[in-house]
């Protein structure tokens, strides 16, 4: 058991420091969000009125929305490293040693979690400057929860590199799922906006659920239903996926 | 369980099939084979023959259709976990991160095997100046040349001091001077106990480095033995010797020697102006190359050339086969090769073009 911590602290440190070997992705990782909050939050400002913005200010909606869209995007690039190790032999070299595949998908979700979690500090630093009203009990169980969908998005992201092996395949598979994913969660502007049809295919869609709790959760109600609901499908979806990337790692061939 | 008689590797009824479109494919076609420990063993054969799929069941890769293997004693279907721990693998991709130093690539390696960092640090240092990767081990790998980027990953299968060592391909793409030195490092592992397990599809690579040999071909083992002992066993060594006398002269040396035991066959040609050529093939080069100087001295008739061809692993194949090792390339593998038949007049041939 201490041999599996040891591993997973080792592979999480090795992804850390191929993160950090390229400011690129960093910079971006982090100008993003704040872009995001910049040039597309003035643009909800004249939908304050509607009833989808309760209590006034629009940042409270479209702050959890840009946190969700950080954690889906920090999980979703998992697979592309995947496939480059795939093809240069790393997988199949760390394949044929005793270490755990568990403990090698882990090294990647855990790093994809810290990828989640500074953008996610960072945008919220600069929406409360905006105007954002920040609860802090709140806002600890939404990194929370948002760390479960970036490590679900993330041992997705690798499984599906390991089984489609191809870049092409992988982007065509990622890009095509982002986006109705995205906007069937009302990630941006709420569901409740939509039509019936739209809300009620909305329910079928998990990301839709930790949304919806990012939003109670931001607002700073902790005890409802829908943090409860939102909690469940998460946990559920990233054990689910932890289980699928772990059994993608035992039979994964170059 | 005494370690240093049993079998390294223990092969028996392998079997492996791929899905590829339009049906299957057998790539493993029941393969028996023993690895003695200590040894450096070869599996020889053109690109295709399953060489590489049987390393990968071997190093727990690729799950067997059907069969049984064992390595360093453990069950490689029913204890991987024990199979990786005894074992070191140094794939045809290579496997190096290549972002990554030469050290940071080392130290993860030496502790996924349970290294402390203080252990896994002196280990590395010790394999870098072993593989003499000491000025390179804190620079990222993709600046290394190949042959050291070769010689870190050879160093990465073995950080561990595992006992059975498997390389799939690993001269190929080397110059000779790195090939020669990977072949010294193989050696050196072997005395020092390690067993090496290699594919190549290298004929002196097998023969000179390689203390057995299992030739692979189509999924099955079709020779196995010692590199010397499989070309004793399938073909002779060719002599071949000019000398100044006229044709029936020569004839009646060739009476003297047709009867000495080490002597399998013989023929005399006509030469071109006063001489001929006696053509030969023996058991034993030495002696029956002493017998026609002796015949021809004895007689007075002077030596104008003489020449000796050690037959190949390649005439080995070329008997088992119909092709040559050479011809049975990737793009000319498979079952619509060529094929002139058995005991075709090929080995005298391949000795020719090695005369």
């Amino acid at each position: 058991m201490t041999a599996f911590f040891v591993q997973t602290g080792l592979f999480f440190r090795r992804k850390l420091v191929e993160t950090l070997r390229q400011p690129v992705w960093i910079i971006t990782g982090l100008t993003t969000p704040v872009l995001y909050l910049a040039l597309f939050a003035p643009l909800l400002r004249s939908l304050g009125g509607e009833p989808a913005f309760p209590g006034g200010h629009v940042l409270d909606v479209f702050v959890p929305g840009i946190l969700v869209l950080i954690a889906f995007g920090a999980g979703m690039g998992a697979g592309w490293p995947v496939i480059w190790e795939l093809d240069s032999g790393v997988i199949e070299r760390l394949r044929v040693t005793p270490a755990s595949r568990l403990a090698l998908l882990l090294g990647t979700v855990l790093r994809d979690v810290v990828m989640f979690a500074v953008p996610g500090a960072v945008v919220i630093a600069v929406g409360a400057a905006f105007g954002y009203h920040v609860h802090w009990g709140g806002l600890v169980l939404l990194f929370a929860l948002l760390a479960l969908l970036t490590a679900a998005c993330s041992a997705t992201s690798s499984a599906l590199g390991l089984k489609l092996k191809q870049i092409g395949s992988l982007a065509a598979v990622v890009t095509g799922t982002q986006l109705p994913l995205t906007l069937l969660a009302g990630i941006l502007l709420p569901l409740s906006l939509g039509p019936t049809w739209l809300r009620v295919l909305g329910h079928f869609n998990p990301l839709y659920y930790a949304v919806q709790a990012a939003r109670s959760l931001a607002a700073g109600t902790v005890t409802s239903g829908t943090v409860g609901l939102g909690f469940l499908v998460m946990a559920a979806v990233a054990a689910l996926t932890v289980c699928w990337g772990t059994r993608a790692y035992q039979r994964a061939m170059a | 369980m005494s370690s240093s008689t049993a079998p390294a590797v223990l092969v028996t009824g392998l079997r492996k099939s791929f899905r590829v479109a339009g049906g299957t494919v057998e790539a493993v076609s029941g393969i028996d084979l023993t690895v003695r420990a200590g040894e450096i063993f070869g599996l020889l054969g053109p690109n295709g023959a399953g060489k590489t799929t049987t390393l990968r069941i071997l190093t727990t890769l690729l799950p067997a259709d059907a069969g049984d293997a064992c390595v360093a004693g453990a069950d490689v279907r029913r204890a991987p976990g024990s199979v990786r721990r005894l074992i070191g693998y140094v794939g045809q991709l290579g496997g190096a991160d290549k972002d990554a130093t030469g050290r940071e690539n080392l130290m993860l390696a030496a502790r996924l095997y349970g290294m402390s960092a203080d252990a896994a640090g002196r280990r590395c240092a010790e394999l870098a100046e072993v593989f003499d990767l000491d000025a390179l081990v804190g620079r990222p790998v993709r600046t290394y040349s190949g042959g050291q980027r070769r010689r870190l990953e050879v160093a990465l299968g073995i950080v561990h001091r595992p006992r059975v060592l498997f390389l799939d391909e690993p001269t190929t793409g080397l110059d000779p001077q790195n090939r020669a030195n990977l072949w010294e490092q193989l050696r050196l592992l072997r005395e020092g106990g390690t067993t090496v397990v290699l594919t190549t599809h290298y004929l002196d690579e097998a023969d000179q480095l390689c203390d057995r040999v299992a030739i692979v071909d189509h999924g099955r083992v079709i020779a196995l033995g010692r590199p010397d002992e499989l070309k004793q066993r399938y073909s002779a060594d060719t002599i071949t010797v000019t000398a100044e006398a006229p044709l029936p002269v020569l004839d009646a040396v060739a009476r003297d020697l047709a009867d000495a035991p080490f002597i399998a066959s013989l023929v005399v040609d006509a030469g071109l102006r006063d001489g001929g050529t006696i053509r030969l093939t023996a058991t034993d080069a030495t002696r029956a190359m002493a017998a026609v100087f002796d015949a021809l001295a004895s007689r007075g008739i002077p030596t104008r050339a003489a020449s000796v061809a050690r037959p190949s692993l390649d005439d080995v194949f070329l008997r088992e086969t119909g092709r040559s090792l050479r011809d049975a390339g990737p793009d000319r593998a498979g079952p619509d090769v060529a094929d002139p038949g058995p005991g075709g007049t090929g080995t005298g041939a391949a000795a020719e073009v090695a005369a």
